[in-house]
This record gives structure tokens, sequence and C-alpha cells, in this order.
């Protein structure tokens, strides 16, 4: 039948027109930019033309060698998220297991996730001196907590019914932590490994700019200081797609890792 | 409906499990906090850090009581001269630059996330470059604010504002989405007009995702602006932090950093405790 | 007809402490299940029949009087009883097949072996071709349906469910009623369901325990009469209308007396 076919297109239709309107806005601002740079109404030597910061790019990747520093920011992020999932999920579960720790330092852990850990990167850099190893550190100790506190969550939220089958069926301790109290709180410590890693990337990239030392945070503040306007747009503008690409990858593993839900 | 029990442990014969929990919990604590303040006098002793990396606690309380309480900075305060130790001053600069860059940032993260919560077609425009620009680091776009707002506090509040603005659009547009529809529809079948549909209904409705954005926006300004003061200025709680590294007074940049982590928690606390309210 | 009964309660007594002073769940609770039989336990709520679940599950302790299995006395869960809950329980994280084979995972049964007994199990609820789905694909129906086979897996002598359609539709409730009543035939399981849905009650049961409201004694024990195999058309017959009104009778006074313990304990709050 044609109505069938008919209504799925115009769904589709529906769903496509917001998204163009949204991406003709946004090329319609950049071609206005263009215009209003080039008759002088924005100066120019504070807002470069979008067709300058665009050329800026091939330049960048041959001259200022991204790919490097990409992968050297990669290589933080990765190792930080390591250690965040390793210590974070141990601790998480550390503290599930001991009742009384955990209602001793529950509160102290949720007051660090909202103090600004990042602050502390001067005093990291004393400790580590102008290395990878102050940029990993920081982005892990800052991010912690989230990952502590979810893997918390997710354990002491497995719903009672679960463990009363695991119960019923004689499970050992050792059996009803890892077959069911485990499995159960999977998706929520996947959210919480997440978002810690999304913070450690923000903290990673933003002390690599501020210390002037490391991979693609380190190209924004050179630039900069370089007065090289163009060049530090579009170093932004990579950031920002590498921010943006990480972001989107890590929300599809987490719906790959969800086939119950 | 279940009731669920355990099967319960036998009771000790007295000592540690006989003490109320609460007791106990305290008593950890203590414990807890002890063994860290031992650990760290052993490691400040011991000299394994070279230097000062990890000065006595004793000197860090000395640098903190000083920073609190030396007055050292003349001000001008209800038409008379004061003298206040300067720390103060960087205070009230740093909760200036804050405020500030929450207000502009939360108001317009408001009316923008306002807007695209009600309408769903500019919400299925616009409201994806915001999730996705949200988790960028914002503190790379200070070249630019100082470029477009000068080396003051102007840029602080800059990256203050764009900090903040994230999450309370993206708060208050999904806030928006999930008021009961019902609600919306009471509003317009007595007529009311937009400005009172926003304020009478739209607002009270999303009172709980408002505050969590917003706590959410208090977090990340107090740090978009922090850092952008240890980057560049000369002043706020930011620069004394960068300060104490360049001039290596280090229980100085620990007293600084313990007095910044209870301010910016007991902020937090606050904010938490009005949204229960 | 065997003569030593499977399962023997005794004297069940349980007591809670609440803020407003001890509460009597169970008083005095006595009887016993023979082996092959399917024994009803029938109450108005709050009458404590969930509470007597759990004790003779082996999920409470601390109560009076003794729950034996073939002789012995129950001590936590014991493991020739399986347990079927009200709530959703299947995993959400295993397919319908592992979710089955778990109990036989357990028991270390090595995985060929126990994805073909699992299997069977899966067929005798009616589920084959789900084995690899998972429960969020599944209705409510068949997702109970997944635990049932499940503790039919484990081969327990005494399957002891709580409430298990509760959360179906009337329409869905009396087919799978006929699907337990089939595997129970087939099965010879000893089976011991509480409910307070009396059809169910009636249509399943050899044998029916009426509680009195709080707290929960002994009110009827009543021998139902419908011959076996039955299926959900029995549900039409005037036997079937007899025992149900002579049943619903009993019930009525008993939550008749919940209703009325309800209102003066919210009337009472107010006025307090």
């Amino acid at each position: 039948m044609t109505t069938g076919a008919a209504t799925r297109r115009r769904l589709v239709w529906q769903q496509l027109v917001p998204i163009a309107f949204g991406v003709a806005c946004l090329i319609a601002v950049i071609a206005l930019l263009e215009v209003l740079i080039r008759a002088g109404v924005i100066n120019r030597f504070i807002v470069p033309t979008p067709l300058d910061i665009a050329g800026s790019f091939g330049r960048l990747i041959r001259e200022e060698h991204v790919g490097e520093r990409f992968l050297l920011t990669c290589y933080e992020a990765l190792g930080a998220s390591l250690l965040l999932t390793v210590f974070g999920i141990a601790f998480g579960v550390l503290l599930h297991r001991l009742r009384l720790v955990r209602l001793a330092t529950e509160t102290w852990i949720a007051a660090m996730a909202s103090a600004p850990l990042v602050l502390m990167y001067p005093l990291f850099l004393v400790i580590f001196g102008r290395s990878a190893l102050t940029i990993i550190m920081m982005g892990f100790v800052s991010a912690l907590p989230p990952v502590i506190l979810k893997t918390l969550e997710g354990l002491s939220s497995t719903r009672p019914v679960l463990i009363n089958v695991g119960r019923s069926f004689k499970l050992t301790p050792s059996q009803l932590y890892w077959k069911i109290l485990f499995p159960s709180a999977l998706p929520t410590i996947f959210v919480g490994v997440r978002l810690g890693m999304i913070f450690a990337l923000i903290n990673i990239v933003g002390v690599e700019f501020l210390i002037n030392f490391g991979g693609l945070g380190q190209l924004v503040n050179e630039l900069s200081e370089r007065y090289d306007l163009p060049g530090t747009y579009a170093a932004i503008c990579f950031v920002i797609l590498v921010s943006v690409v990480f972001f989107v990858v890590t929300e599809r593993i987490e719906k790959w890792l969800r086939p119950g839900a | 409906m279940a009731e669920t029990g355990r099967l319960k442990a036998p009771a000790s014969a007295g000592g540690w499990s006989a003490l109320p929990l609460k007791r106990r919990v305290l008593l950890l604590r203590v414990a807890i906090i002890v063994t860290l303040v031992v650990v760290w006098e052993a490691v400040a002793a011991s000299g394994l850090l070279f230097r000062d990396v990890v000065p006595s606690l004793v000197s860090v309380g000395k640098a903190m009581v000083s920073i609190l309480t030396v007055a050292d900075h003349k001000v001008q305060l209800f038409g008379a001269e004061h003298v206040i130790p300067d720390f103060y001053r960087h205070l009230w600069v740093t909760i200036g630059e804050v405020m500030t860059g929450l207000a502009i940032g939360g108001f317009a993260g408001l009316t923008v996330g306002l807007l695209l919560g009600a309408n769903p077609f500019l919400s299925a425009a616009f409201e994806r470059f915001l999730y996705y620009l949200g988790p960028a680091p914002k503190i790379i776009f200070f070249p630019l604010m100082i470029m477009w707002f000068g080396v003051g506090p102007g840029s602080k509040v800059a990256m203050g504002t764009i900090s903040c603005f994230f999450p309370v659009v993206l708060s208050a547009a999904s806030g928006v989405r999930q008021i009961d529809k019902v609600l919306i529809r009471v509003g317009r079948s007595f007529r009311v007009n937009t400005w009172q549909m926003v304020t009478k209904i739209y607002l009270p409705a999303m009172r709980q995702p408002i505050i969590n954005g917003v706590r959410l926006g208090l977090g990340v300004a107090v740090i978009g602006t922090l850092l952008a003061e240890t980057k560049l200025s000369n002043q706020g709680i930011g620069f004394l932090i960068i300060n104490s590294y360049t001039t290596f007074d280090m229980p100085r940049m620990y007293a600084l950093l313990m007095l910044l982590f209870v301010v910016s928690i007991a902020a937090n606390a606050l904010v938490g405790r009005a949204s229960r309210a | 007809m065997s003569a030593e009964p499977l399962l023997v309660v005794d004297n069940i007594v349980k007591r809670f402490e609440t803020p407003e002073g001890t509460l009597t769940a169970v008083e005095g609770i006595s009887f016993n299940v023979a082996p092959g039989e399917f024994v009803a336990v029938i109450g108005p709520s709050g009458c404590g029949k969930s509470t007597l679940f759990n004790i003779i599950g082996g999920l409470l302790d601390e109560y009076e009087g003794q729950v034996s299995v073939a002789g012995e006395t129950l001590r936590g869960p014991h493991p020739s009883i399986g347990m079927i809950f009200q709530e959703e329980s299947t995993f959400p994280w295993r397919t319908v097949i592992d979710n089955v084979a778990f109990p036989l995972e357990i028991a270390g049964m090595a995985k060929a072996e126990r994805l073909e007994k699992a299997r069977h199990f899966v067929e005798l609820v009616g589920l084959d071709g789900f084995e690899r789905r998972y429960p969020s694909e599944l209705s409510g129906g068949m997702r109970q349906r997944v635990s049932m086979a499940r503790t039919l897996a484990s081969q327990p002598k005494i399957l002891l469910m709580d409430e298990p359609f509760a959360a179906l539709d009337e329409q869905t409730r009396l087919l799978l009623g006929d699907k337990v009543l089939q595997i129970q035939q087939d099965l010879k399981q000893t089976t011991l369901l509480i409910t307070h849905n009396l059809t169910e009650a009636v249509q399943l049961s050899d044998r029916i325990l009426v509680m009195t409201y709080r707290p929960g004694r002994t009110k009827r024990m009543v021998e139902i009469k419908l011959p076996r195999p039955r299926s959900s058309e029995i549900v039409g017959s005037d036997a079937f209308g007899h025992y149900v009104a002579q049943i619903w009778s009993d019930l009525r006074e008993e939550a008749s007396k919940g209703l009325k313990d309800d209102e003066a304990r919210r009337g009472g709050a107010r006025r307090a």
C-alpha cells in the first residue's frame, strides 16, 4: 500500500527539515561573518575570516604535526581513562562491600566530585614536572569521584528481587557479586566511566593549554602566543572536532553495551 | 508485597560491633583523617620528594592563618580607609567574576533553553549543536576571550559565561519538555500570555531541572573562571594560586587550594540545601 | 498415594517490630504438602501470605515454629525448594536461554549440556524460538514464563510461587494457568502457590488453605475435588462455581475486616 510508504517518507522528511535548517543557519552565519569581516565591520585582527581559518587547516596539519599532537592527547586520555576505570570501579566495589567505610566516606567523595580539583594543576606541576604524567594524573584525579559514585550507585540499586533469586538458588557471596550484582550494575557503571572519561579529556586538553605542554591543547596555546589568529581559531575547531567525535563514540559504545535496556 | 529479610549475623560479644552506628562512622572518619595527617607529615619530614613539595602541615597551617589574618592591603570601605588581608580582595574579585558569569550565562542559557524546549522545530534544528559542544573544553577559548574582552576581568567573566551556558541551556530545554503537558493546556485554557506562561507555569514546573542545571553551571563557571585567572590575570584566587607556584611558596599554595575547596564545596552544599527547601 | 509429606509447615509464628509496636504477621500456621500435590494459600491483602512465602523460601528467619523439607529442618533457602517471585525477576543482561540455564551454570554443569537441558525447559513453557532473545524484547507474561523455566530447570522437589501472575491481565493469567497445570501434571511437580486470586487457586490446586486477616491464621482448608487432568475450560463449570462461591464468602469476611482495619488506622491518624 502506498500510504505506508508515503507516511514513512513524510516522517523522514519531517526529521530532515529541521536538521537541514540548522545546518543552513550555521552556514548562513559563517557566510555573514565572512562578509562583515571583509567589509571591515568586524576587525579582522580579532576575528579572521572563515576562509582564512579554513585555509589554516592544511598548514596546521603539515607544519604543526597535528597528527602527532592528536596522538599524544589520545595517549594521555587513554592513560587517564585506564587509571579511572581500574581505580574508580575498584574503589566503588570496595566501598559497596565495606558498609562502614562507605558511610564514612561517601559524602566526602561526593564533595570532591563538585570541587574544582583541576585547580591543583600547579601542584601536580611541582610534583610531576612539566610532563605527560602531570597531565595524565590531573585527568585521572579530577575525574575519579564520579566513577566511584556511579559504581556505588549501580551496585546499590540492584533490584532486591534479583538478589532474592540469587539467594533462592543458594549462591555464594562471590557468585552473588559476579553473576548478579555486577552485571546488573554494569550499565550504570559504564555511565560513570563515560562521564569520567569526558571530564578527563576536558581537563587534559585544558591543562595542556595551561602548562603549554602536550598535544592539541598546547597547540592552541602556542598559536595564540604567536598571534597566529587563523591558526588559533583553526586549532580550536580541531579540538572541538576531536571532543565531539570522542563524545559520539563513547555514546555509541554505551548504547551497544546495553542490549537489554 | 514481598518482605525480604536478612539472615542475621551472630551478635558478637561486644567491643566494636556493640557501638552504635553513628559512633562507629565518626570514629572511622577520625581514624582516616589522623592516618592521612600522619602519612603526610612522614612524607614531609622524610625528604622523599624534593624540598617543600610536601611541606609540613604546620607550615601550611601557618600560611593559612597568615593569608586570612595578616592585614596588608589598604581598601576604601564605607568612606574610611581600612587595612584587610589581601586574600579577601582577591576573593571578592573572583566571586564577582563567577557570579557575573553565572548570571549572564545562566540567564542566556535559561532563555535559549526555554525557547528550544518549547519549540520542537528549533530544538531539532539546533539542540544537537549545543549538546555536542557541551563536553568540549572551554578554556581553549580563552585566547579569543582575551582578544574580545581584554586582559582584565572581562575575559574571566566571559570564560565563566560560556562555561555555564551549556549545562544550563541543556537542562532548561529538557526541563521544559518534561513539564506535564496538562499544565500547559490549563494555561492555554485560561488564555495566559507568553510572559505569564513562562513565569507562572513553565518556570515553577521546571524548578528541579533548573536548580540542577544551575548547580552544574556553578561548578563549571567556577572552574572556567579560576583557570582563566591562573592563565592570565593579576587578581583573583586563581592568580594567587599560580603566583604561589611561580614564587615556589608551597605552603601558601596548599593553603589557598584548601581554602578554595572549602569555599566551593560550601557553595555547592548551600545551593543543594536551597534546592531542597 | 505416598505417605510421607514432602513439606511440613509446623506452627509458624512471625512477629515484626514496627514503630507502632509488635505486629504479628502470621500465627500458628500449620499444614503439609504431599509429593505431587498442588496446594494454594489464599487470603486477603495483609494476611501475611507473602511473609509465609519468604519464611518457607528461607529468606526470612527469626520465627517460631519450624519448616521441614523431606524431614530436614529449614535453615536458609533449601536447595530442594524452587522459588518464583511476584516481581519481574529475569536477568535483563542474559538471553532467555542463558537465564534458564542459570541454575545449571551455578551447579557447574558443562556448557553444551546445560544449554541442551535449558532448551528443554524453554520448550516446556512454550517459548521455543525465543532462546536468543533478551527479556526486554518479551512481554510480561513471557518473562514470567522465563522465570518459571529457570526455576524448573533446577528441578526442585517443591515449587514455591508468590502470585506469579499478579502483574498480568486476566486472559493471559488463565492461559498461563493452563500452562502451569500442564507442566505440573507432566512433571508431577509438588507445588505451593501463594495467591489472592480465587479463580486461579481453584483452577490449579488440589487443596486450598484460606488464611484470615492479620494475624494470619488458618481459617479453612478446602479440598478441591475437581477432576484431573484439568484445563482452563473448567472455569466455566458448575462445580468450579460452587467452590469459588464457598471460598469467596470466607475471603469476603476476612477482606472486609482488612478494609475496616485500614479505615480505622487512617481515620485514627487523621484525628491524632
